[in-house]
């Protein structure tokens, strides 16, 4: 590593030392080199190096279980930083986890963490009984344990309101009883292996799973053990495991407030089959599972394939005749993906960055919902340099590794997977035919008219908590104030009677949005203030905006309140919405460089009559 | 490998895992060093092991009681690899 490079960065209080540090850590393969970077750090901090760019609010998060946190903990709060999500850690005394779960007064409740790490021992994760004990007893044994994991998790889950996270139990690596592992819960091996997998198939929906089983195994179960380590200083796995586990930590709280990818847009060909088509003709390529290369092709189309049904919207970008292009997946017998499996198709000469862009606009998405896939260095340099917020993955020299590439980029897990998720392509699709019947409209009232279109309001239920969450999470655009939230935020909002919150699902003629705004409005004597107001770009120009006003202020009337007051705080992504409260009537009232008030008076007002039949959803029980 | 040659090499090592500099002598303990305390302990062992090239067995490093004492200690497991 560019070790002597990077200590002379830090001696100058050189602010690129913050850069070099991120991407060394990224780099960084073992525990060593991870430990003496996360030192450089501090030392970085004591020196106050300059760091450039915004400085991120701290996560305050509980680390707890039957082992000793050091020095995972210096791991962890140096990846959180490097990968801009730092925290504030506090850490449970060793295999003291249980009390301080249980007791309100312990240190845990007063630290008030927003996030647990719970690793539950693995000394409890035993059958105490016999090898030969009838299955029924091992099984209930087990789910006794998991039972008292959960039991804890939704203790401090509802005592905090903390988003939990766990981890499962490693498997023993060594050879121990043989074979006969396998045919009794009563082994260590495979009562662990029942506990984990109870434990996932159980997990409630604010349970973040860390998956320390999977990490062993993938790392190794030998080198992933340390027994040393847990004689001496109580570790929970051995050194060389620890940096994948903070990675996995640090992944696991990105993903809760991060967006994930939306859209995977593939280059031809070389990646989705062998060959040049403008070169060797639709018969010259190599797909299909005629020759060894031709089958690694196609294993790549059924992942791209699998993509699809997990919510993944596919494009193509090509430099290619767009008829030769479409060609191949008209008539070649073996492809796998078929024209109408992607959103959009791009075969040409423009830069693959424009194509990119053109198809952020046509989608309206944001450019950072979309990843790149090309085996050509050259286009995954023009597309960096250009819409740097794509996300790009160069595929290696062979296609054999190409899944696997895709499979590890981490950039497409879902958490909770919703129906709408499923749905989406769909949606999309239907998204270009709208589009091109409102070009042969001229008259918007009648374009809106023939959508026949249908909205339900309704407020927030427990059963579109993960919907709520993930919409929350994920809109950029419009989004007037850009405040995320979690789940257990949600739940809690929904018990304070000071809000009002709401959800908007549209569908028309040609299919159903969904979930596709979210409203909360905070009550403060007579003014309703709208804490949130968000809404998903699919559905922009299509009079959503009006009836949610219409709505706010009904409840505004409901509750007795004179004014409404729009916030708009801005961001890098939501200049649409920047006069938005100006548009739909509101008076400013205030502006600084952190944002813009405006009022609207209640009584003053007049419902906006839309083209959109409204129906109201009362608070059902899920 | 001397005690000399050994603690010269852990110079180096300290110089990486401490903030602070310190300066090696082989009668120095633990006590002596601010930052020396039980949890920095565990990675500055991790360090050794590594740059040695060597594993300590288990224990065997809490019965030194210098920088001296853990000179020979992995002077001898050097040794015996």
């Amino acid at each position: 590593m560019g070790d002597v490079e990077i200590k002379a960065l830090l001696l100058n209080g050189n602010p690129e030392f913050w850069d070099r540090l991120a991407i060394l850590t990224r780099q960084a393969g073992d525990f060593d080199e991870m430990f003496q970077l996360s030192n450089l750090r501090k030392k970085a901090l004591a020196r106050q190096v300059p760091r450039p760019g915004p400085v991120p609010k701290k996560i305050r998060l509980a680390l707890m279980g039957g082992y000793s946190f050091y020095p995972f903990r210096e791991l962890l709060e140096h990846v959180g930083d490097m990968e801009g999500l730092p925290y504030e850690l506090w850490c449970g005394d060793y295999d003291n986890y249980i009390s301080e779960i249980m007791d309100e007064a312990s240190g845990l409740y007063a630290f008030g963490p927003q996030a647990v790490l719970l690793m539950p021992s693995e000394q409890r994760c035993k059958y105490p009984g016999k090898l030969t004990d009838p299955r029924e007893m091992q099984q209930a044994e087990a789910r006794r344990v998991v039972d008292s994991i959960l039991e804890l998790v939704r203790k401090v889950h509802d005592k905090s309101q903390a988003e939990v996270m766990v981890t499962n139990f490693m498997l023993p690596a060594r050879h121990d009883l043989g074979a006969y592992r396998d045919r009794t819960l009563g082994s260590d091996w495979a009562f662990r292996k029942w506990v984990n997998l109870e434990l996932g198939l159980n997990a409630p929906s604010f349970l973040h799973l860390c998956d320390l089983e999977f990490l062993a195994y993938r790392a190794g179960g030998l080198n992933a053990r340390d027994e040393r380590a847990w004689f001496e200083s109580k570790q929970p796995c051995s050194a060389a495991l620890l940096p994948a586990l903070a990675r996995e930590v640090v992944h696991l709280m990105a993903g809760l407030r991060r967006a994930s990818k939306k859209v995977l847009v593939l280059d031809l060909d070389n990646t989705l089959w062998g060959g040049v088509v403008a070169d060797d003709g639709i018969e010259g390529i190599e797909i299909g599972d005629t020759s060894p290369r031709g089958e690694a092709f196609k294993a790549f189309q059924k992942y791209a394939a699998s993509l699809k049904e997990r919510g993944i919207l596919l494009a193509v970008a090509s430099k290619n005749d767009q008829a030769k292009a479409e060609e191949v997946f008209q008539k070649h017998p073996e492809m796998v993906l078929r024209l109408d499996d992607f959103v959009s198709f791009k075969a040409n000469w423009e830069p693959k960055s424009e194509n990119i862009r053109q198809m952020a606009t046509e989608l309206n998405l944001g450019l950072d919902s979309f990843v790149f896939v090309d085996d050509n260095p050259a286009e995954i340099e023009i597309v960096r340099q250009f819409v740097p917020e794509v996300e790009t993955i160069l595929l290696g020299p062979d296609p054999a590794d190409y899944v696997g590439q895709l499979q590890d980029c981490r950039l497409f897990e879902p958490r909770n997977i919703t129906s709408e998720d499923i749905e989406r392509t769909h949606l999309y699709r239907s998204e270009t035919q709208r589009k091109a019947l409102a070009a042969t409209m001229t008259d918007m009232d009648a374009y809106w008219e023939s959508l026949a279109m249908e909205g339900e309001i309704s407020a927030f239920t427990p059963i579109d908590v993960p919907r709520l969450a993930q919409l929350i999470n994920r809109s950029n655009q419009f989004n007037l104030t850009t405040r995320r939230r979690s789940e257990a935020d949600l739940v809690a909002l929904m018990r304070d009677p000071a809000y009002s919150c709401f959800s908007f699902r549209l569908k028309d003629r040609f299919g159903d949005h969904g979930l596709i705004s979210i409203v909360i409005a905070k009550k403060t004597e007579a003014v309703l203030s709208i804490d949130t107001w968000l809404m998903s770009c699919r559905v922009l120009k299509r009079q959503v905006e009006d009836e949610v006003l219409n709505e706010l202020v009904r409840l505004a009337r409901q509750q007795g309140c004179m004014k409404l007051e729009g916030i708009y705080l801005p961001t890098a992504k939501n200049e649409m919405v920047r006069d938005f409260y100006a548009r739909m009537g509101f008076v400013l009232t205030h502006e600084d460089e952190c944002g813009k008030k405006y009022d609207l008076s209640v009584p003053a007002f007049q419902p906006i009559p839309t083209k959109i039949k409204i129906s109201h959803r009362s608070h059902d029980p899920g | 490998m001397t005690q000399a040659d050994v603690i010269a090499k852990l110079q180096t090592i300290f110089d990486q895992v401490f903030l602070e500099p310190v300066h090696l002598t082989p009668i120095m303990t633990a006590k002596d060093v601010p930052e020396w305390d039980s949890l920095t302990h565990i990675s500055l062992l991790l360090a050794v092991e590594k740059a040695f090239a060597i594993r300590f067995h288990v224990g065997e490093v809490e019965t030194t009681r210098n920088v001296g004492e853990f000179a020979d200690l992995i002077a001898k497991r050097i040794q015996t690899l």
